[in-house]
């Protein structure tokens, strides 16, 4: 292959580097205003009045709203969420009121002017206190919410959705277990830190259509979920996304783009721009949500896993209408990359008083498998086995069943091969090393797995047009939030129709008018789905030059082959067509003229996926499934809990690395992202639900000098057949299992269990003093 | 445009960064002559401002809103190192990058080498200052511990007056200072170690480019087994940075024993008031400002040549 498996540059570098690349935040509309939140300073209370009246007198302010001017709902799977806050605020930061203004310095001095009369309410700030049944309600009308069939929210309780797992027969599982072991793990919530803050920018035209601007992620949930709960018919609404600077789940689903809308049309038609600071994106938007896991497995002495009850709980925080689908994927997929014959799961999204969670780059994944890959460990270290032969001896491998009854197909992944990868580059089976009296180096490994989490009729399509010199565009729905999918298309069209990728431009903009359908950029899917789509339209392009080339080299189609673009007919090279001669009709020298502008197009969605049975979450929920492993040397100060990760190896199935070098970028950076959620990210509150560290100075995020000085990526390629070019997606993956690769080297130096994130230095040396 | 003062919201405000939203008189004197007359006039009121690193931050978030900022980054007089027989002199808007690269320092004062190198990134040190950094007064300051160790001293210079601060004296709380408000720092003088003595930073943060959360300076000079001269001073452990006295004249002529080493670092622990707060735990800080003590301590002696 000329294209496909190639390391070439992502062909939005130039654009990106010199700075010339647009984002939201960039545009600027004529008459355009401004608009600042006002947020709510209780985790729960009573909005009993808001007086705006001096706000409304400062000069430059157009309009103030506040949540009783917007009587609607939204949400992507439950219709769950005020545009502002109505009767009740949810958690410190939801928005009480905005105001519009035609400068921020104007919005900003009318928001503290704003007096809003709250009565305070006990609030819920332990997902395990809101599943007690006197619990208050975070939404006392949780019964009336619309919501997607696949979802079970249970009202009169805090619980958003249930989903529930059953296979074999867990008691007689546990019956022929030798050795049982209990484990409870927690996580906290954390944010998703984008480069680029929420931002976006609405308009209510005169006529009744609406235009958006806006940093995100799935242009086309934005319009439907608007049309839906607006009333307005799709065709009214169009919706413009540049380059993302980076999304990571935060900018998926729907956020603030309801609220610019309406804002402007209540400030006179006129285009409004929110842009979120810093502080109010930890704040304001949406988080990772929190998660609290329970796990029991039974095991023989031999090693195999016999059954296992598991219980994971996730924080949803004060809204879930993406949430839920978080608590289904990791319902679904609980048991990590093993192979569980009785299985009992149950997975639950909870409301509480905290910010409300969304999509989190591998979401429910990256919460369980900390669980899942430390209670591996653990189990291991009870029966007395090394902990790469027991995962081995477990592997889910082809053939086997998944938790929802699922038999791996036969081209499925291997994770054996991931796990053995690790444990030969890490340099598995030595003990730890004391290196000083108090420095001990240990290695440590975890493996993970992941499907998209996405509804069987997800769907993408591609169109691709043949340009009158000869060149292409391709048009796809997949925004570019910094992972690299368009180049790799580029790559795909490239090889399909023979021509350079320098003569294949992706268009740098989604624009719901113009751009393809796709559902969302979400959850590993588009380079595997809007792979296939862009094969389907390539081949549909040259189907319809083969078509015009036939009649004017007088041969059959299936004579022609294409080449350097060139169409020429199979041994005789001297009988072709410059592709250009052929893209808008091609003209004989007596002006006569045949065929016409060339546009392939090509959809996909998935096959045979199924929705999963309510009572025992049986069935087909899963595109592909990525398996991978992960394995760190750390070195670890005893005495201030300190460690360094010296050493760190990922290997992954991706079936076929379409561009090796953009694979092993998104793997680098995911784990770097994975040390920094595993060893620091954390949301901090007072007693008062009230977040403390709302900033970059106390929220720590991993920084260049954080990095491991070494890091060894493996590619692995067992194709998967129905996968373009036998490709899977690793987007997400690339960020699981590296905390629970960290946590089990600290407890093979140590021998002390750390359950609960994050490990910063200071709760490890905490761990190692209770210990001691 | 009105104060903050709205206490309902003002959780929420205090800790958004904001376009600076009051308006303030902006002064670029060119001489420290014209910059001293304009503290003179207009006295706090005005706030100094070089590197802007710690002061825009607090402007932003409004926890400070100055009515005139008096930037010292046009005084060419002021941006200076010059390195004579009794040790090395450093203008007030010299940035800290620029000191963390010069010979000498690297050379002769370690320990303010490595607090230099470990401080935030090379962007923030690319404009911030060293003076700045003293000035602004946080107990976790990295340039302070190493300038108490190393005995630095202050020059201090109002429109009719120059006097003199031992670095000592110059901390008296949180972003409070020993200075007049008609006072601008403008030169850190740095005299030598003695010969053969070996000094060192170290510090604790959360992840590579932090705050401390505990740092420490220590300087050593041995008679061969027995301590000559010791100085030992910890940032982000009390109100201020300080020099723990108690320790120093306890092991003054004395050889590092283990024994003596467990001692001082239970002098150290009695010493710091440490606290809680969204960075660390008050008990964190203790221990490890004791492990802290003793690397410090034994990597100075290790430099020695091991005893």
């Amino acid at each position: 292959m000329k294209y496909v498996g190639k390391s070439i540059q992502r062909i939005d570098a130039f654009e990106k580097v010199t700075g010339s690349a647009e984002y939201a935040g960039d545009i600027e509309l004529p008459g355009m205003l401004y608009t600042k939140l006002l947020l709510s300073p209780y985790a729960h209370a009573k909005i009993k009045s808001i007086d705006f009246s001096d706000a409304l007198k400062v000069p430059g302010v157009i309009t103030i709203a506040i949540g009783e001017d917007f009587p609607f709902r939204i949400g992507l799977y439950v219709n769950d969420r005020n545009i502002l806050a109505r009767k009740k605020v949810r958690w410190v930061g939801e928005p009480v009121a905005a105001v519009v203004a035609e400068n921020l310095e104007a919005a900003e001095e009318a928001i503290e002017l704003i007096k809003v009369d709250y009565e305070p309410l006990p609030p819920v700030l332990d997902v395990r206190d809101a599943l007690k049944p006197d619990a208050p309600l975070v939404h006392e009308e949780l019964g009336e919410y619309a919501h997607s069939p696949a979802f079970n929210p249970i009202p009169g309780t805090n619980i958003a959705n249930r989903f529930v797992v059953k296979k074999g027969n867990v008691e007689e599982g546990f019956k022929k277990s030798d050795v049982i072991v209990e484990n409870e793990f927690l996580m906290p919530q954390v944010s998703h830190v984008p480069m680029e803050p929420h931002t976006c920018i609405g308009q209510y035209m005169k006529d009744g259509s609406i235009k958006i601007w806006t940093s995100a992620q799935s242009p086309f949930a934005i319009r439907y979920i608007l049309g839906y709960s607006l009333g307005v018919p799709l065709h009214k609404i169009s919706v413009y996304v540049p380059y993302v600077g980076g999304g990571f789940g935060g900018k998926a689903g729907i956020n603030f783009e309801p609220l610019v809308v309406l804002l402007s049309k209540k400030a006179g038609y006129r285009p409004v721009k929110l842009e979120l600071t810093r502080e109010e994106q930890f704040m304001v938007a949406p988080v990772r949500q929190g998660f609290y896991g329970k796990i029991k497995t039974g095991v023989t002495r031999d090693g195999k896993i016999m059954a296992e009850k598991i219980l994971y709980v996730f924080d949803a925080g004060a809204y879930a209408d993406y949430g839920v689908n978080i608590g289904r994927a990791a319902g679904y997929s609980c048991t990590g990359p093993y192979y569980v014959p009785n299985l009992e799961g149950e997975s639950l999204t909870v409301y509480t008083n905290h910010p409300w969670g969304t999509a989190f780059r591998g979401f429910g994944h990256f919460e369980f498998l900390w669980a899942i890959e430390r209670q591996m460990e653990i189990v291991a270290a009870e029966i007395g086995m090394d902990p790469i032969e027991f995962r081995l001896k477990n592997a889910l491998l082809p053939g086997l069943t998944t938790p929802t009854g699922e038999k791996l197909r036969e081209d499925a992944g291997r994770i054996d091969q991931c796990i053995k990868a690790v444990a030969e580059k890490i340099g598995w089976g030595t003990p730890p090393v004391k290196i000083t009296p108090n420095k001990i180096r240990a290695k440590g490994i975890a493996a993970l797995w992941k499907a998209p989490a996405m509804p069987p009729n997800a769907a993408s399509s591609a169109i691709i047009k043949l340009n009158e010199d000869g060149t292409f565009l391709l048009s796809v729905g997949v925004t570019e939030i910094g992972q690299g999918t368009v180049t790799a298309l580029a790559q795909i069209v490239a090889e399909e129709l023979s021509v350079p990728v320098e003569k294949i431009k992706v268009v740098p903009f989604r624009h719901t008018d113009l751009t393809p359908y796709s559902w969302q950029t979400v959850a590993s899917r588009n380079l595997f789905m809007e792979g296939r789509a862009v094969i389907r339209a390539a081949r549909d392009v040259k189907e319809q030059i083969l078509e015009v080339a036939s009649q004017v080299l007088r041969v059959p189609k299936d004579d022609l082959e294409i080449e350097d673009e060139k169409v020429y007919v199979k041994g005789r090279p001297e009988w072709s067509l410059q592709l250009k001669d052929i893209a808008a009709g091609y003209v004989y020298p007596n002006g006569n003229t045949i065929g016409g502008p060339i546009i392939g197009r090509g959809y996909y969605v998935g096959s045979r996926l199924t929705y999963l049975d309510p009572e025992t979450g049986q069935g087909y929920p899963a595109l592909k499934w990525t398996f991978g492993a992960q394995a760190v040397e750390i070195e670890l100060d005893t005495e201030t809990g300190e460690i360094k990760i010296l050493k760190l190896v990922s290997a992954f199935d991706v079936g076929k690395a379409i561009n090796p070098m953009l694979v092993e970028g998104q793997i680098v950076g995911g784990c770097v992202q994975s040390i920094s959620l595993g060893m620091w990210e954390e949301y901090k509150y007072d007693k008062n639900g009230r977040m403390i560290n709302p900033n970059l100075t106390d929220y720590k995020i991993a920084r260049a000098g954080d990095i491991p000085e070494e890091h060894i990526v493996v590619i692995i390629e067992n194709p998967q057949k129905d996968g373009p070019y036998g490709a899977r997606g690793v987007g997400e993956l690339s960020m699981l299992s590296v905390p629970p690769a960290i946590a089990n080297a600290i407890f093979h130096a140590t021998g002390v269990n750390i359950n609960n994130l994050p490990l910063s230095f200071e709760n490890i040396w905490k761990a190692l003093k209770e210990k001691r | 445009m009105s104060q903050n003062k709205n206490i309902n919201l003002g959780y929420i405000n205090l800790f958004n960064t904001h376009i600076i939203p009051v308006k303030f008189n902006y002064h670029a004197p060119q001489t420290l002559e014209e910059a001293l007359n304009l503290l003179n006039k207009l006295k706090d009121k005005a706030r100094v401002i070089a590197g802007g690193t710690d002061l825009i931050v607090d402007m932003k978030l409004r926890r400070k809103e100055p009515e005139h900022v008096v930037s010292l980054n046009k005084i060419r007089e002021l941006d200076y190192i010059t390195v004579d027989s009794l040790g090395v002199k450093i203008g007030a808007i010299v940035k800290l990058r620029k000191i963390e690269k010069e010979k000498i320092i690297r050379e002769r004062f370690p320990a303010l080498y490595e607090a230099l190198k470990s401080m935030a990134s090379i962007q923030v040190r690319n404009m911030g200052t060293m003076v700045g950094n003293i000035c602004n007064a946080s107990p976790a300051a990295d340039t302070a511990p190493p300038l108490l160790i190393y005995n630095a001293t202050l020059t201090a210079k109002s429109l009719n007056n120059e006097r003199k601060i031992p670095i000592e004296e110059f901390f008296k709380a949180p972003g409070k200072t020993a200075l007049k408000e008609d006072e601008l720092v403008t030169e850190i003088f740095i005299p030598y170690p003695p010969q053969d003595s070996h000094s060192t930073f170290l510090k604790i943060t959360r992840v590579g480019m932090d705050l401390s959360k505990v740092s420490i300076a220590v300087l050593t000079k041995f008679n061969g087994s027995i301590i000559e001269d010791i100085r030992i001073a910890l940032g982000a452990v009390a109100p201020t940075p300080l020099r723990i006295r108690r320790a120093e004249e306890f092991l003054k002529n004395k050889p590092l024993t283990e024994e003596n080493l467990k001692i001082v670092q239970e002098i150290v622990a009695k010493e710091i008031k440490p606290i809680t707060d969204v960075r660390s735990t008050e008990w964190y800080r203790r221990e490890v400002a004791k492990v802290l003590v003793k690397d410090a301590l034994m990597k100075c002696l290790e430099e020695e040549g091991g005893r």
